[in-house]
């Protein structure tokens, strides 16, 4: 399936992914988190497939148990004492239950980077930057360019060495490190030949003079208009929600949260609609998209 | 030298920034943390902390309208470091990063070697993927930039290859070393405490030896070609100004 959230504006973009992480690095509550763990797992298999899943199994369950069990061991607070470790420092349920939730964060919030690796490119991120720090966001864009290309020109140079005899893969050990030496050298030089060569050509023609209009290809429309206002509405009501003590939880010395209110279902209905969102946008695409086809 | 008062200037203002940010936002966020958020938070207020001491560098750097050669020669440098990176990426750890941004800091000055590391961090991250980890990495590989630049100006570094090996692998180990275990503890626990702090160390010990390693090797080999590749550069194109 084809990822429609990545294609609205980046500042949209940005924003959820911002917001979102935020929000999973500080709610600790127990619905917030799972409805944070759930949705980012089924949003980074929509956007990966069966790569997000293998992912997530693979490499995800084990640091969750891991960082679940880390715990315990180095923090012995709480009140409910479970039984007492060959040391006698004494195992609690409440760091049990505090392990449980860090870890499910951790989790939540490496896997909420893998879908923003795959939604924010780096034209996006150079564009909502490019307006407030112009130099960094270039020197940022110029390194991304060189890096793909260096690892090229290695290649070449490296070709050309091999034609001497002077390759790394060539001689004894000592001469082939010699040699490697030789062929970063080579790169060097030519990078920063090559690079003051562009800054030339760049200023001869005006970089920097005021009144110059940047490339871009992003509009912000009535559709970015959308989402952004529900993903407002959602975040302000999670926002009251957190300022009312819907969010917290205490785990030490005993495990306590708020009692459950219809405003508490209200808040977390509210998140999980704005965890969802670029799941719910994706659907409501593809549907429209089924309907448009079978009509005609 | 009105080169010279320039820096100056940009110098005092980014000191004037720092300290606002170090005595007032720091202290803010801080509280932020112990009251708002229950003190509990700890990785989210840290990484706020480690924001904060970066955008100094930014502000000033932009505020001063920098030249495209010195933008590219920047650049350039952070893309060997991230091209070195990924050259040696089956090595674990064995990464030349350090090593370039201290050749860029003691090259270029401070400033230069705190962006070329800041912007090694990130766009390496790129290739092999941005976390929760990124800013520390930022911040770690900037300061040490930083640090050599402003060592070398003051005279405490010089440009020969025993010296800048010694405080390669110093840096690599205590200040890398150091910062990053504190990050990955507070990523990992959310829960401070000092045997944890302790077995992080213990457990990262080897990975921190093998970087220092890695950093004392690639300047021994690199230091002194690529230190007298930038002076030819900066001679050829006059692209020398007064050090920060």
């Amino acid at each position: 399936m084809k990822d429609h959230f990545s294609t609205f504006h980046p500042i949209v973009n940005f924003g959820y992914f911002a917001a979102i992480l935020i929000f999973s690095m500080v709610f600790m509550h127990p619905v917030f988190q799972c409805i944070a763990l759930v949705s980012a797992v089924v949003y980074s298999i929509m956007l990966k497939g069966r790569g997000a899943v293998r992912f997530n199994l693979l490499y995800m369950v084990p640091l969750l148990l891991l960082t679940a069990a880390m715990n315990p061991a180095f923090n012995h607070e709480g009140v409910t004492i479970l039984f007492y470790l060959s040391n006698g420092n004494p195992i609690t349920l409440e760091s049990i239950l505090f392990g449980a939730a860090a870890a499910c964060m951790f989790v939540t919030i490496i896997i909420w980077f893998s879908c923003y690796n795959a939604v924010m490119t780096s034209d996006k991120f150079i564009y909502i930057f490019g307006k407030i720090w112009p130099a960094l966001s270039l020197i940022f864009s110029m390194a991304l360019r060189f890096v793909p290309r260096y690892l090229t020109q290695i290649r070449i140079i490296s070709g050309a060495q091999k034609c001497i005899g002077r390759d790394v893969t060539q001689g004894n050990i000592w001469r082939r490190a010699r040699n490697g030496i030789a062929i970063v050298s080579i790169m060097t030089t030519w990078a920063l030949e090559n690079a003051i060569e562009t800054a030339d050509s760049m200023k001869s023609r005006g970089y920097g003079l005021p009144n110059r209009s940047s490339f871009s290809i992003f509009r912000f429309d009535s559709r970015d208009m959308i989402v952004s206002a529900a993903m407002l509405g959602c975040m302000s009501v999670v926002l009251i929600g957190a300022a009312m003590g819907e969010n917290t939880i205490r785990f030490f010395p005993s495990v306590k949260m708020i009692e459950l209110t219809p405003f508490s279902v209200v808040v977390y209905g509210s998140y999980l609609m704005l965890c969802m969102m670029p799941v719910i946008i994706t659907m409501v695409e593809e549907i429209k998209w089924k309907r448009i086809e079978s009509r005609s | 030298m009105p080169d010279k008062q320039l820096t100056e200037r940009h110098w005092s203002k980014r000191m004037l920034l720092a300290s606002v940010l170090i005595l007032l936002v720091i202290p803010a966020t801080i509280m932020l943390g112990v009251f708002v958020l229950n003190d509990r938070k700890y990785y989210f207020i840290s990484l706020l902390i480690v924001l904060y001491t970066m955008i100094p560098f930014a502000l000033v750097f932009e505020k001063r309208k920098p030249q495209a050669r010195e933008l590219i020669v920047i650049a350039v440098m952070a893309s060997i470091a991230v091209a070195g990176r990924a050259a040696f990426f089956m090595l674990p750890q064995f990464k030349p990063v350090v090593a370039i941004v201290i050749i860029a800091g003691v090259s270029l000055g401070a400033e230069a070697g705190f962006l070329v590391g800041a912007v090694a961090g990130f766009v390496s991250n790129f290739f092999f993927g941005q976390g929760p980890w990124t800013p520390w990495q930022m911040f770690c590989f900037g300061i040490i930039g930083y640090l050599a630049g402003i060592l070398f100006h003051k005279g405490a570094l010089g440009r020969r290859r025993l010296t800048l090996c010694l405080f390669g692998g110093l840096a690599t180990f205590v200040i890398y070393g150091g910062i990053i275990n504190i990050g990955s503890l507070l990523m990992f626990t959310s829960h401070f405490s000092w045997e944890a702090l302790l077995a992080t160390y213990a457990s990262g010990f080897w990975f921190d030896m093998v970087h220092a390693i890695a950093t004392v090797v690639f300047l021994f080999f690199l230091s002194r070609p690529m230190l007298e590749k930038l002076d030819r550069i900066k001679i050829k194109y006059g692209l020398i100004r007064a050090q920060d």
